[in-house]
């Protein structure tokens, strides 16, 4: 037996070696040498793709993949889209050891994402000292482009293509505020990043308008939500629902229904998603008007159903490919700039702001804020769901 | 007074699916002396399970068979699949190490959980799956039923709280009046001397996993039917159901129905009556009180450890 | 009596000990004189003193940095040491106290979050390193000795279950904890982002150069190593490392012999807390943040795999568990480096199952003269079934053996990965002349599985195959690599 161990570990090691080794011989950094626009570039798309989050990765890598597949010739690139997994179970190190394997490539001018917030500001500043440009397409913590209270965690590497919480929290009491003119609003938030940012800004601007609100907060685990149901007054106008997952949004709004309650479900973005959240008369915002709807894009999104049978359109995906589609912009001008040989990840990085698009997926034409690393101008279109399940645009 | 029917009727519904969980743990710890950590990822292939029954029945907005026979035959469906899962992992998870030291098959079943967790989820991905229900003859699971008071009681928490119990009345009576429920109990008091008794200690072993799995799979097409399931909701069902049956007394039967039904009522009470927040802080506070204090649970018997 | 001390360099090879059979205790003389070159080799080894061993180890790690500039390599190697330091720690309560701690990376937690509360804005506290290692120590070892309070009367199941609900309430707290009346403790689900690195007497360590891996970090962590592991060697060659394995290997009879149970047990978890709680500020450091998902289940069976693989109770194993898994989990998450770390393992475990005999080239002959019919085949009827593999390195050179389609359809991944896993199961019913002749088609479609399902997918085929380990494992050797074979007195 012992004899096997020692061959074990002696082939063991040679295992680990030889498979390491394969991964070394690209990475000697070396500052002088630029990257000819010709070779491959690696985009990598750091997002969760695994664990309680996955969801959201695999959304939005599908889409990406399908900006990568059609629109890197139209930029006259070679891009070879990679997933990079960071499981929100995990923490921060799975960003870090992602930004260090990346920032050793020396094909990789630009990052896709990282999707979540906590990601981002775990790997900003190393991506920001390497001079790499990273593009979100979901991380909307606010202090991420601006500062709050003092700090802010994100650098001037860091982008992102939606607008973060500090616009759609106000945006939505708003709403409810002067349209829906509420008295009594349920908020509940479910004890990670995304839907505390959202449920304190939501709140904050609702107390400062008279509205009385009641907090409910429920573990990330929870699937039955009848207590909480419970909960809900019986003369609250509003539920205030920011989930990400939109078959939650569904439950929540069948058991207000089974228990009588008159409240209605208000989800966020990460509702959005005609086929699982369809309870009529809930609403549903999201930062762009419902892609489905764009004549523009309708057909970008065959292209994509046709390329990914039996899947929906979410709200997530879609600004992933937005986000693919600048970056390959971004370099694209690089490139020109640079006549066809990329010196530095720093000249991707500062040509990201130059990158305007017409006709962009979302709607409309996309344009950089001159403030911030934010999209110019965004606001969040307010929908309410009708009896037949289709998302109206009420506000 | 509302708020408490309501709170009540929701603690039946949540502790009757805890209930059939925390039957699995204590039917198998009874004879193995083995927690079970797979049970929770068994419990949420149950609901896999009935899903894509379901889908084949043609779906919720359309079945091809009545309700009835639609939710009858998705639960039966996934209590066959799920005892089938339970017999692969004794036979050849569990069996292997039946004389090893007790915390090999405790390693072991670890290493099961973590399996069928990542295998459920690289097969059918992450996405959420959920029965749509409502869509059931227009939501007449949902806005059917009788009332108490002001509280409307769906049809959908009848038939939860119903079913669950008729299984737990079935176990019953399979476990105290049948020949392999005798021959199950004898091997739960003394394993060696029911062996040298002459029961068949391979084939009982087997019949417990078959019971225990197939009540997870039918806690699971319960607990489907009124909320989503992803391939996640396994660790967290498991830690639940677990804590119901070592409330009740780890290794008996009316122990772990009365476990579910405490832990349904101590979560649904703490969470409309003191915080959401907190709710779970309290449950496994409970839990280990009950440890130190009382390990053997309510209804258990003590640990009495020869010599 | 069987002679169960650690195998040190200090057993005299002349004659037992007062009070031990002879011819017993010569057995494992004999068992090795049985062997032959590479036993002689084995015993010159084993003559080697630990001290030299652990030189030796620290200084090849050492040699990391200058073999490779890459931050990615650093990086992977510190967390790797990391895994070490965590494995080490929960060696001292599941090895030596033989205590179930299902709890363990609660303590990992407790410590990145004290050393985050002690040195970020949280609380506006700065304190300098030599100030806030020892207080997160100190903190580890109390939590460790306040948890082993209740659990003192509970062994086995029982233990486990009340080490996870601590765990779950660690989780429960570190997430909440940003309304502890009215306060924000913890930063609930955010977590505590604004962490500074350690620094002391003015110089701060910095964690990266222009976004590098800075080595300064690795090199601290294997410092803390190296201290770690000579303690607990000392520890282990102790009077309270002979009494933590008399206590593991019968609690009972220990007790009777009046060694001080509970305060061994206690000791035990205190040890085992108190590392976990110095690598909790070694990663807490350098992460800039501490986030409450990081310390929950997939991390606790992440270490205790390591620490089954190496051998619960050899301090050397636990180590070599975490130098396998924690790299080996890293290269799994590339498909192309996964998939020649399977071919690896396929011909590793087929020469670890059959030696170099008849039977091996039967096998490995059969298997590829089937796998090229069945390509041959799949290639004949349509030629999309076989046109799948990216151009250039090996996944093309594979093609030639293996099927790789170019669309899998939808019913292919769930069928044939159940399929993959009846026939192995199969397998290990079935004996002799049966189980060699399935042999080959098993591990044609473990291939094919492998490379057209689980590698589109690296992450959770990873844990996968961490889950795998564990089972088999626990089936094959529960003693792991370089542990013991223990035998459980009931």
């Amino acid at each position: 037996m012992k004899k096997g161990i020692s061959l074990f570990l002696a082939l063991a090691a040679t295992a680990v070696v030889a498979a390491s080794a394969q991964a070394n011989h690209r990475t000697v950094a070396s500052a002088s040498a630029g990257v000819s626009c010709n070779s491959t570039f690696t985009l990598p798309f750091v997002t969760p793709l695994t664990g309680g989050a996955a969801f959201l990765g695999q959304e939005q890598m599908s889409w990406a993949s399908y900006a990568v597949k059609t629109l890197a010739k139209s930029y006259g690139l070679k891009i070879k889209l990679v997933g990079g997994d960071t499981p929100v179970e995990q923490g921060a190190t799975p960003a870090q050891d992602l930004a260090q394997k990346y920032v050793g490539d020396k094909s990789v001018v630009a990052i896709l994402g990282p999707s979540t917030s906590g990601a981002v500001a775990a790997s900003t500043q190393t991506y920001f000292a390497a001079g790499i440009a990273h593009l979100s397409p979901s991380a909307t913590r606010t202090d991420l482009t601006k500062t709050v209270g003092g700090v802010k965690e994100g650098t001037p590497a860091f982008f992102r293509d939606v607008p973060g919480d500090y616009i759609q929290g106000p945006s939505d009491a708003n709403f409810m505020i002067k349209n829906l003119k509420v008295k009594k609003v349920v908020i509940m938030d479910f004890q990670e990043p995304y839907s505390l940012g959202l449920a304190s800004a939501v709140e904050t601007t609702l107390k400062a308008a008279g509205v009385s609100t009641i907090r409910l907060s429920a573990p990330n685990t929870t699937t039955d939500y009848s207590a909480y149901v419970t909960k809900v007054p019986s003369d609250a106008d509003i539920v205030f629902f920011p989930t990400q997952k939109p078959a939650d949004a569904q439950t929540f709004a069948q058991q207000l229904l089974e228990q009588g309650k008159k409240a209605k479900v208000f989800g966020g973005d990460g509702s959005n998603d005609s086929t699982a959240f369809k309870v009529p008369g809930s609403y549903v915002s999201n930062f762009a008007p419902d892609i489905t709807g764009i004549p523009a894009d309708k057909a970008l999104v065959a292209g994509w159903q046709k390329a990914n049978p039996g899947k929906t359109v979410g709200s997530f995906g879609p600004p992933a490919y937005g986000a693919a589609q600048i970056l390959m912009s971004a370099i694209h001008l690089a490139c020109k700039a640079d006549h066809g040989v990329i010196k530095s990840r720093r000249d991707v990085l500062r040509k990201v702001k130059q990158v305007s698009i017409k006709n962009w997926i979302l709607g409309g034409t996309f344009k950089w804020s001159t403030k911030s690393n934010d999209p110019l101008n965004a606001k969040f279109y307010i929908f309410q769901i009708q009896q037949n399940g289709s998302y109206k645009l009420v506000g | 007074m509302d708020t408490f029917i309501q709170l009540t009727v929701d603690a039946l519904t949540l502790g009757s699916v805890y209930a059939l969980i925390a039957l699995g743990y204590t039917l198998v710890y009874g004879v193995l002396k083995l927690l079970n950590f797979a049970h929770g990822d068994v419990f949420m292939v149950g609901t896999f399970i009935g899903f894509g029954v379901l889908q084949l029945l043609g779906g919720a907005a359309s079945p091809n068979v009545p309700v009835w026979a639609l939710i009858t035959i998705i639960t039966l469906a996934a209590m066959g699949g799920c005892a089938i899962l339970g017999v692969v992992i004794e036979r050849f998870a569990y069996r292997p190490l039946r004389d090893a030291p007790r915390i090999a098959p405790l390693i072991s079943a670890l290493g099961v959980s973590f399996f069928l967790a990542n295998s459920m989820q690289l097969l059918f991905g992450a996405t959420p799956r959920t029965y749509n229900t409502f869509e059931i003859g227009n939501g007449e699971l949902y806005f059917k039923g009788f009332d108490i008071g002001n509280v409307r009681v769906p049809l959908l928490r009848i038939i939860t709280i119903g079913a669950a119990f008729a299984l737990m009345v079935a176990l019953y009576i399979l476990v105290n009046k049948t020949r392999t429920g005798k021959a199950m109990r004898a091997t739960s008091y003394d394993r060696e001397a029911a062996e040298m008794m002459g029961i068949d200690i391979n084939r009982v072993i087997r019949f417990t996993f078959i019971l225990g799995s197939a009540l997870a799979g039918a806690a699971g097409v319960m607990f489907a039917l009124r909320v989503p399931t992803t391939v996640a909701i396994g660790f967290v069902a498991g830690l639940k159901g677990f804590t119901a049956a070592v409330i009740g007394g780890i290794g008996s039967i009316p122990g772990a129905m009365a476990g579910g039904l405490i832990l349904g009522f101590a979560e649904s009470y703490t969470q409309g009556y003191v915080s959401t927040k907190w709710s779970d802080l309290v449950v496994f506070s409970i839990l280990v009180a009950f440890m130190i204090f009382r390990p053997q649970g309510l209804l258990g018997r003590a640990d009495i450890r020869k010599v | 009596m069987t002679d169960s001390t650690p195998h040190s360099s200090d057993t005299p090879a002349s004659g037992p000990a007062v009070g031990q059979d002879e011819w017993v205790a010569r057995h494992a003389e004999r068992r090795l004189m049985r062997g032959g070159p590479l036993a002689a080799m084995e015993e010159r080894l084993r003559a080697i003193p630990w001290w030299a061993w652990l030189t030796l180890f620290v200084g090849v790690m050492c040699l990391l940095p200058a073999l490779s500039s890459s931050g990615y390599v650093r990086r992977v190697g510190f967390d790797t040491v990391l895994y070490m330091m965590l494995a080490l720690g929960l060696n001292v309560v599941v090895g030596w106290g033989g205590l179930l701690d299902l709890g363990y990376v609660a303590f990992y937690g407790l410590g990145a979050y004290s050393y985050a509360l002690l040195d970020s804005n949280q609380f506006h506290l700065h304190l300098p390193a030599y100030a806030a290692i020892p207080a997160v120590v100190a903190i580890g070892a109390i939590a460790g000795f306040l948890l082993g309070l209740p659990s003192r009367r509970l062994h086995g199941d029982y233990l486990a279950i009340v080490t996870l609900f601590f765990l779950q309430l660690f989780q429960t707290i570190a997430t909440n904890g940003d309304s502890i009346f009215g306060h924000n403790v913890t930063g609930g689900a955010f977590g505590i982002f604004t962490v500074t690195p350690l620094h002391a007497f003015g110089h701060t360590l910095v964690v990266q150069h222009s976004g590098v891996f800075a080595v300064s970090y690795y090199y601290l962590a294997l410092a803390f190593f190296a201290v770690i592991y000579v303690a607990l060697r000392f520890v282990n060659l102790s009077r309270t490392g002979r009494a933590w394995r008399s206590l593991r290997e019968d609690p009972l009879a220990a007790e009777a012999m009046g060694m001080p149970v509970n305060a061994l047990k206690l000791m035990s978890f205190a040890f085992g807390a108190a590392i976990a709680a110095l690598t909790g500020t070694l990663f807490a450091s350098l992460s800039a943040s501490v986030l409450p998902l990081t310390f929950y289940f997939v991390l606790l069976i992440t270490v205790y795999t390591m620490v089954i693989l190496g051998g619960s109770g050899s301090q050397r194993g636990v180590v070599l568990g975490a130098l396998v898994i924690g790299p080996l989990l890293e290269l799994l998450r590339d498909p192309n480096k996964s998939r020649v770390i399977f071919y690896i393992a396929l011909v590793a475990g087929l020469l670890f199952a059959f030696r170099l005999s008849r039977r091996l080239g039967l096998v490995a002959v059969a298997t590829l003269a089937l796998g090229f019919v069945c390509r041959a085949i799949a290639g004949a009827i349509h030629h999309s079934w076989v046109a799948g593999s990216a151009k250039g390195g090996f996944q093309h050179v594979l093609s030639y053996w293996l099927i790789i389609p170019r669309h899998l359809a939808g019913w292919i991944p769930p069928v044939t990965y159940i399929g993959v896993i009846g026939v192995a199961l199969a397998l290990t019913l079935v004996r002799g002349r049966l189980r060699l002749a399935l042999l080959p088609p098993t591990l044609y479609l473990a291939a094919f599985v492998w490379d057209n399902v689980m590698l589109t997918q690296p992450d959770p085929a990873r844990y996968i195959v961490l889950g795998l380990i564990l089972i088999a494992l626990m089936i094959i050797r529960p003693n792991g690599l370089l542990g013991e074979r223990r035998v459980e007195i009931v």
